[in-house]
């Protein structure tokens, strides 16, 4: 039965239908649980004692790049299927979802600079997370790029598949030299962005805005997939008779 | 089967050496761009000795990585416009094989005179004459690695902007310009350099497949 | 005699609108198809997808083996040759033609040989320093070099002067009759006996 319904979903009208219905819940879902997840670390949980209020930003800061990488390996899982099985829909979802992953990564910079700042006195340090975050950001700048580049866009995704693998390959040995080259030039391994040890009145918030940001990317996900569906299909019938009424 | 394959494999070297080499400005001007950049540094830097050989790794690797991804444009460029790109996909030979075979030849036109050069660079950075063997080392698996990523920016951006290939495939560089760098400064401290090499071995005997591989398939988005 | 490739029903889908619909042909040793089409009805799209270089969106293709079974991969070797030659332009005409697989063991007199046959062996230049017609012919010795069971050839005819013409028609009548077939593409029907196609 769930194989049924993803060789449905692979037909963009399907989806398009799906989607519609769930958008609703998806939308109130996220709102809810991120705006909780937000109000509750951001406000209510407890001081650290050693960071001071700053820590807060880690409510930010930790989901975001949580969410940047794991964007990044969703992209590569739909990369795969779209070389190997030319699910279309899988092409689409790749390049549906590479902005949101750049943005969420993006986020993760600017947050861990902005908590830099006052724990450490810069507004950027080269500890080994925030270098592999900043790599991973030219690596979505690529595919991104590589995707404005092709005229084709189907011709676009499958490119940005065949990229999206390699990157999902070469970021580990990133991540390994990354701390390699960490050790190797500054004896002392410290991170800006190590999560203070956390008690359960920080981690909950935490985890509830870790939840939160992973439904509000479903929604951003969904949203953005059916405007490139819609525009890809914008010659079909069915897309005609969605939006222009006229039978 | 196995002498076809081999056949295959000589014939487009043969082929692309020779007009490599009546074209001479394919293997000389990487050689000139990696020395040009390795230049600038002391003229940007200022000629102090000590400065210059504890910077010598960094800026030798980086000159490597610039000057090997200059001429990747043209790997797969000139044989897609005249058709004998073809070939790699009509011929009963696994065609990563072939794409493999080009590799190679950029890695010869371009790697290797990038290592040539770089005893030069490491005289006028000062670089202490015991690492000149982890040097070249580096460089040799670096590069080489350098020009699987280097095809596979090719075939991904044939027909487009001559840097694009190169700007696709730069974030994939940097653990090769990392694990490279480290070779020559544990070098520099005495310590024992062999397990980074090993690393870009490792990278370099996954990435022939692999790469070579996904090239292909890079290859063939150009004829829908 | 079986065909050595079998094409069913073959379609190729772009942009919603079928580049070519339906096509089904056999292609029997010794026998030829003339694929007619008018400019960017796709023939070199559907010349492309027979040989594997694009994968079609329904249907079938199909190629015999030395035992005697169909497969849906090539079983054996053919020749291709796109609108673009695949000439090196910085190789001389000989080295065209030698430094290539097929021409493997072959003595430098065979060689000469089939650059006569094309009116070509007096022309020691390189590849760049030629005329179209004069690259067409280097093309056409390739065909000799050794005999392909197929030969794909993408509008052989276009662009040439009647001695030219009637040197192809001789060439495919002559490997017509040792066995080897051509699926060719073109603009309007030539002067060889083929099926004709039309898309």
């Amino acid at each position: 039965m769930i194989k049924k319904w993803l060789i449905e979903m692979g037909s963009p009208p399907l989806f398009y239908k799906w989607s519609t219905k769930i958008l609703p819940w998806l939308f109130i879902s996220a709102m809810l649980i991120l705006g909780i997840g937000l109000f509750w670390g951001l406000l209510f949980a407890p001081t650290d004692y050693k960071q001071g209020d700053v820590y807060r930003i880690l409510y930010i800061h930790v989901p975001s790049a949580i969410l940047g990488q794991s964007i990044f390996m969703f992209m590569a899982f739909c990369g795969f299927i779209n070389v190997i099985w030319r699910a279309k829909i899988s092409g689409m979802m790749l390049k549906s979802a590479a902005p949101i992953g750049v943005s969420f990564t993006l986020l993760a910079l600017v947050t861990g600079s902005i908590w830099g700042k006052p724990t450490w006195g810069t507004w950027w340090v080269w500890d080994a997370r925030l270098t592999s975050t900043l790599i991973l950001f030219f690596i979505y700048a690529a595919l991104i790029g590589l995707h404005s580049t092709i005229d084709d866009k189907t011709k676009a995704d499958r490119a940005v598949s065949i990229l999206s693998i390699v990157g999902l390959a070469i970021i580990p040995v990133i991540k390994k030299s990354v701390d390699w080259w960490q050790t190797l030039h500054q004896p002392s391994t410290f991170t800006i962005t190590s999560s203070p040890s956390m008690s359960p009145d920080m981690y909950q918030p935490l985890l509830l805005c870790l939840i939160g940001f992973y439904l509000f990317f479903a929604l951003l996900l969904t949203l953005n997939l059916r405007n490139e569906i819609l525009e890809r299909e914008r010659t079909k019938n069915w897309v005609k008779q969605l939006l222009g009424g006229v039978g | 089967m196995h002498s076809s394959i081999f056949d295959s494999l000589s014939i487009i070297l043969k082929r692309d050496l020779m007009i490599a080499f009546r074209r001479s400005s394919t293997y000389i001007t990487p050689l000139i761009f990696f020395l040009i950049v390795v230049t600038f540094f002391p003229l940007a830097l200022g000629p102090q000795e000590s400065l210059l050989s504890s910077l010598a790794p960094g800026v030798i690797w980086i000159a490597a990585l610039l000057a090997s991804l200059l001429a990747v444009e043209t790997i797969f460029s000139e044989d897609f416009r005249d058709g004998t790109l073809d070939d790699f996909f009509i011929s009963l030979e696994p065609s990563f094989i072939l794409v493999f075979a080009k590799v190679m030849i950029h890695w010869l036109i371009t790697g290797l005179p990038i290592l040539v050069a770089s005893s030069i660079a490491a005289i006028i950075l000062y670089l202490p004459l015991d690492s000149f063997i982890p040097m070249l080392l580096s460089l040799l698996l670096g590069t080489s690695f350098m020009s699987l990523l280097g095809a596979l920016g090719a075939a991904l951006a044939l027909g487009k902007s001559a840097i694009l290939s190169a700007i696709i495939v730069l974030p994939f560089s940097v653990p090769t310009l990392l694990m490279g760098t480290s070779v020559i400064t544990s070098s520099l401290n005495n310590q024992d350099f062999s397990g980074f090499l090993m690393i870009m071995g490792a990278m370099l005997a996954l990435g022939i497949p692999g790469l070579c591989l996904l090239t292909v398939e890079a290859l063939l988005l150009n004829y829908e | 005699m079986l065909p050595n490739l079998k094409v069913e029903n073959l379609s190729c889908v772009r942009s919603d609108k079928a580049i070519f619909d339906e096509v089904s042909f056999d292609v029997l040793p010794g026998q030829n198809i003339e694929i007619i089409g008018s400019n960017g009805s796709g023939k070199t799209t559907l010349l492309r997808t027979l040989l594997g270089l694009i994968t079609q969106d329904k249907g079938e293709i199909v190629w015999l083996d030395d035992a005697g079974k169909y497969h849906n991969y090539r079983t054996f070797e053919c020749l291709y040759q796109g609108h673009q030659l695949g000439i090196k332009n910085l190789l001389t005409v000989f080295e065209n033609l030698n430094i290539t697989k097929h021409a493997k063991g072959m003595s430098q007199e065979d060689i000469y040989k089939h650059l006569e046959r094309v009116g070509l062996s007096n022309v020691n230049e390189f590849a760049s320093n030629i005329s179209v017609g004069q690259r067409k012919r280097i093309a056409m010795a390739k065909w000799l070099l050794k005999e392909f069971k197929i030969y794909f050839i993408d509008e052989p005819f276009s662009a040439l002067d009647d001695t030219a013409t009637l040197l192809i028609e001789k060439l495919i009548k002559e490997l017509n009759a040792k066995g080897c077939s051509f699926v060719i593409t073109g603009h309007r029907p030539s002067g060889i006996e083929a099926t004709r196609v039309e898309i």
